[in-house]
């Protein structure tokens, strides 16, 4: 019996490094190539051809400098640009989902389960099948070049409705309800005084997603933004791919990278537990 | 419910209800319906721009899609290699991508093993989910590129030769494609099925273990099954996803889906012909087609979500 | 904070002053000018666009002026710029969809004037979207080279723009590399041993065998048999044609893949550009004069005076940029001032010649420099490249181009390269190019 209990506890030992090794080595993976951009980010063009080193090279500020006094790639104006982009859109969808979902969760009327049914069924339809009639009609109608066009959209966010509406039937009663009624608040006052700081949690969680997907967002944005002054960030970095800009200083491609991803890690550093949580709570509860 | 309210109040409120949908109606038919009805509209028309000449739009029927699937004088059918393609990273990608999710996943919430240092780990591998899929290729192509550094450190470690170039082969490009949204989407997937985990009775695994059951076996008899509607829904949801795939690719290959347009995803090609010369007619057909393949996975979808919950 | 507010409208107000007066300034000059033009008002915008920085960077330097407020005007005119890189036909795109729009476009929005290159020229002439630059102002091509005014004008012969540049191209070698593999880096001597396709293959193998490479791309020498193609890419029944030079080059770039005289890589690519540095190890490169400037900047830092030109063994010109004047534009005078200036200017077309290497499109200028025994390009080491570039200008025939042209040019080098690096075959690589091409262009015949 000691003997098999010692045996046990060689082989979880043994287990326990195996696991934690493998662990240790996919999150190795996950920063490698973020130290990596970070110490290229801080070499000037002349250091990056002479080789790889891990030692940074004390350029960082240049590099920013360079990139952001760069006149074909106007990076300060892209990031501007998703700034409006995504922090609208995250506005926009939280707000207006958060709003479908009261109003498909709180009232009863003819059309609400086809209203539902409806949203669930185009939950999954990707985007870019929609492309090509939305790319024709933002042309035809001279709308390229604004932001607007990629904000407007984000009032009907199918997969944020139906995070907001699960949260709803998770968390609000519908006394509460009630009895902001009987205080005689309007409809839209209980919405907004009552029923949405119930809702925060999960706001700030749908707020931080969408804004993280629009920031990042490329296929559409690079369909309909051509001029230099409207372009968003991905944008940008995908330019630096094509052969006119192979001429480029390699420490400023690397900030440029590196200036893309910034805020997106810095507002991680800060919220990542929440975020974490968001994600479980998003996307598995059926 | 409805039978505690006194029914002519009920009725008195439902006005509100379609109130508070009608933004999101209103704006998902003008942005999102009727586009999805041109782009069918359009798949039945020859509508594109030829400089500064527009040709077009003319009736053609069908034509768009015998041009599409009318095999090339090689004998493939360009728009299936490039569903081809498409599927074949994601799998390169979502192999590994659940087999280490579900180790982790197994690891995070084994009692036993008692992994220290949880919730930096998950922190760490949940990152590059946020990071801008455009940015992550770019920084691969500028790491990879034949003037990058990672070329010298294998060169010096003799795994490669002068010649090698990481994006002329096949392989070598997919596996980059791979990689990237391997680590782009291992640590959400652990997420999810560690929370599908949690959500395991505990006392399964109890009894389980006093009963003698070793590891692997309550993997397979209880974690496994109970596990499968969570798992067959993020899998699903993965592919419909991968489908998708356009940053990625795009941005290493610069649009070209280089090599031997082994790289060109379905959404790239789409592109193709949708950026640029505004070819409507072609895009339409591609999206249609795009459209049937992923409503069939949705449907799939809303069936084990359906079970999940009965 | 109310401080901070208070000193930002004093700011605005002081702005507004001075535009306002610098504003005035211009009016009364251009009002005392040309009389001609002074019947038509205007646009406050000189709405300009481009494919890369390069004439930007000339115009700011001797044509328009800087005011206060940090931008360039010509005359009233505020100019804007509006770049987007050539790769892909991206640039073209923008243009085609902002001329679409010329009518529907507000005035400031409007572009005034386009640059294009020799690959895309012909499209944007032979359309109603260029507009007669003579009815503007500009009539004097006494001292432009007659292909440069020919490709810039439609069947009519209607002149639609000018070009600031004439393409003679070259083949600059590296001095250091000639000394060893040939024994002399004297353009003369240089240029008899590589006068002739068997002689530069001969050369590039004496290359391989002392550890250079002959070429850094194997798109390098492209140009020098596209440009002596004799039929247009897509010919007058819209079939895609793939011309014997163009089959020529696909031969010579397969040996020199196969014997390993070249680098395997974009002729615009990275290690190109890391061959121009000092450590770089190859000796040839083929390119006109603005190839120097834009090309070889890793050269200009950290070698300058290891070069040298000869014609090489085949004449031919590359690219070359033309300003074309939009149909619609409301700022005529500074469309044509603008043009006047870089084609019959003597001193900015000086100014070009001695301080960014061009070589310009005013023959009178360049022969001055030819003629001139002190003149030197330091980057050649001193050489008179005027003097070569003059005598190859004469060669220089702009014909069987057709709009096509760019994409097919980028096109058939990015897909022959899969079959050079070997990852598919010849047919394959072809294949690839005509689905690309009919992707770009339905209506070409690819089959």
């Amino acid at each position: 019996m000691n003997k098999k209990n010692k045996m046990a506890s060689i082989q979880l030992a043994l287990t326990r490094v195996l696991v934690y090794a493998i662990i240790l080595f996919l999150c190795f993976l996950c920063l490698f190539f973020f130290v990596m951009l970070i110490v290229n980010a801080s070499r000037t063009n002349n250091q990056l051809q002479r080789g790889f080193t891990l030692i940074p090279g004390g350029h960082f500020f240049y590099n920013m400098k360079n990139a952001f006094a760069d006149a074909s790639i106007q990076i300060p104006s892209g990031m501007m640009n998703s700034f409006i982009v995504a922090a609208s859109s995250a506005l926009l969808t939280t707000y207006f989902s958060a709003l479908t979902a009261y109003g498909l969760y709180v009232y009863d009327f003819k059309l609400k389960k086809l209203a539902y049914t409806f949203i669930i069924a185009v939950m999954m339809i990707p985007t870019q099948v929609s492309a090509v009639g939305f790319v024709q009609l933002v042309y035809k109608y001279g709308m390229n070049n604004k932001l607007w066009v990629l904000i407007v959209p984000s009032i009907a966010a199918p997969a944020v409705f139906y995070y907001m509406h699960q949260y709803l039937k998770a968390t609000l009663p519908l006394d509460i309800v009630e009895a902001s009624r009987i205080d005689g608040a309007s409809e839209f006052g209980t919405f907004n005084r009552i029923v949405l700081p119930i809702m925060k949690p999960a706001m700030a969680v749908q707020m931080i997603f969408s804004f993280v997907a629009a920031w990042n967002n490329y296929f559409l944005p690079a369909l309909l933004l051509t001029k230099a002054g409207k372009k968003t960030v991905p944008i940008m970095i995908a330019q630096l791919r094509s052969a006119d800009y192979s001429k480029f200083d390699m420490g400023k491609v690397y900030m440029f990278i590196l200036l893309a991803i910034l805020p997106v890690i810095v507002v991680y550093m800060f919220l990542s537990k929440s975020i974490i949580k968001g994600v479980t709570s998003g996307s598995v509860k059926g | 419910m409805k039978n505690k309210k006194p029914k002519g109040k009920s009725v008195s409120y439902a006005k509100w209800g379609y109130i508070f949908i009608i933004p999101f109606f209103v704006v998902y038919v003008l942005f999102t319906l009727y586009p999805q009805f041109l782009t069918v509209y359009n798949s039945f028309f020859e509508n594109y721009r030829d400089g500064l000449t527009q040709v077009g739009p003319r009736f053609v029927g069908l034509d768009n899609y015998k041009a599409l699937l009318t095999p090339t004088s090689s004998g493939s059918i360009d728009i299936i290699k490039y569903f081809g393609n498409t599927i074949v990273m994601w799998i390169m990608g979502s192999v590994p991508q659940f087999v280490f999710a579900l180790l982790l996943a197994v690891f995070f919430t084994n009692t036993r093993l008692n992994i220290k240092g949880q919730r930096i780990m998950k922190t760490v591998i949940y990152m590059p989910n946020l990071i801008m899929a455009s940015a992550f290729s770019m920084l691969f192509y500028t790491l990879f590129s034949n003037v990058g550094p990672i070329k010298p450190l294998l060169m010096q470690m003799g795994i490669i030769d002068k010649t090698f170039d990481f994006f002329f082969i096949t392989i070598s490009v997919r596996s980059l494609v791979a990689l990237l949204n391997f680590l782009m989407w291992f640590g959400n997937t652990t997420i999810l099925l560690m929370a599908g985990i949690q959500s395991i009775d505990e006392s399964l695994f109890e009894s389980a273990r006093i009963d003698g059951a070793s590891s692997t076996r309550v993997f397979f008899n209880i974690t496994m099954p109970l596990l499968k509607p969570i798992f067959v829904y993020t899998l699903i949801t993965s592919m419909i996803g991968g489908l998708q795939m356009f940053d990625v690719p795009s941005v290493l290959t610069n649009a070209k889906g280089t090599p031997d347009r082994t790289v060109m995803t379905v959404i790239m090609y789409l592109n193709n012909y949708l950026g640029g010369s505004n070819n409507y007619g072609m895009a339409g057909a591609i999206s249609v087609l795009l459209f049937i393949v992923t409503g069939i996975l949705s449907v799939i979808v809303f069936k084990t979500i359906d079970r999940d919950k009965g | 904070m109310r401080m901070k507010k208070l000193m930002s409208g004093v700011l605005a107000a002081t702005m507004v002053l001075s535009m306002a007066l610098t504003g005035c300034g211009g009016n009364e000059e251009s009002s005392g000018g040309k009389s001609t033009n002074a019947k038509k008002e205007e646009g406050k915008v000189f709405h300009i666009m481009a494919f890369n920085e390069e004439f930007k960077g000339f115009f700011e330097s001797y044509f328009a002026k800087k005011h206060d407020d940090g931008n360039y005007y010509v005359g009233d005119a505020k100019v804007v710029w509006t770049i987007v890189p050539n790769e892909g036909g991206a640039y073209q795109d923008a243009l085609d969809r902002a001329l679409l729009n010329q009518e529907d476009a507000a005035a400031d929005e409007k572009v005034d004037m386009f640059l294009a290159e020799a690959d895309y020229i012909a499209k944007y002439v032979k359309s109603d979207a260029t507009t007669d630059v003579q009815k503007m102002g500009v009539t004097d091509f006494s001292n432009a080279y007659k292909y440069t005014v020919e490709a810039a004008s439609d069947d009519n012969g209607v002149v639609k723009g000018t070009s600031f540049q004439c393409c003679p191209a070259g083949l600059i070698y590296r001095r250091s590399i000639a000394k060893d593999v040939l024994g002399t880096d004297d353009p003369d001597e240089v240029q008899s041993k590589l006068d002739s396709w068997d002689k530069f293959d001969d050369v590039a193998e004496k290359c391989k065998k002392k550890g250079y490479y002959m070429t850094a791309s194997d798109g390098e020498t492209y140009r020098t048999f596209s440009n002596n193609k004799e039929s247009a890419w897509v010919d007058e029944d819209n079939n895609l044609v793939i011309d014997s030079a163009i089959q020529s080059w696909m031969d010579q770039a397969e040996t020199y893949a196969k014997n390993e005289y070249t680098i395997l890589g974009d002729v615009w690519g990275e290690e190109k550009e890391q061959q121009m540095l000092d450590t770089g190890k190859t000796m040839c490169f083929f390119g006109p004069a603005w190839y120097y400037n834009f090309c070889m900047g890793n050269a200009m830092d950290t070698c300058k005076g290891d070069w040298g030109l000869c014609q090489g063994p085949q004449s031919f010109f590359w690219g070359g940029t033309w300003l074309l004047a939009a149909t619609g534009t409301d700022n005529e005078k500074a469309v044509a001032d603008t043009m006047n200036a870089f084609l019959n200017d003597e001193k900015i077309c000086s100014k070009l010649v001695e301080k960014n290497q061009q070589f310009v499109n005013n023959q009178k200028v360049n022969e001055k420099f030819a003629s001139d025994p002190d003149y030197g390009n330091e980057f050649l080491g001193g050489q008179n490249d005027t003097a070569l570039f003059v005598e190859l200008a004469k060669d220089i025939k702009f014909q069987n181009t057709s709009k096509y042209d760019q994409l097919c040019n980028e096109g058939i080098q990015q897909y022959y390269r899969e079959y050079l690096k070997g990852e598919v075959t010849k047919e394959q690589a072809l294949d690839n190019f005509r689905k690309y091409i009919k992707e770009k262009y339905p209506n070409v015949n690819v089959e």
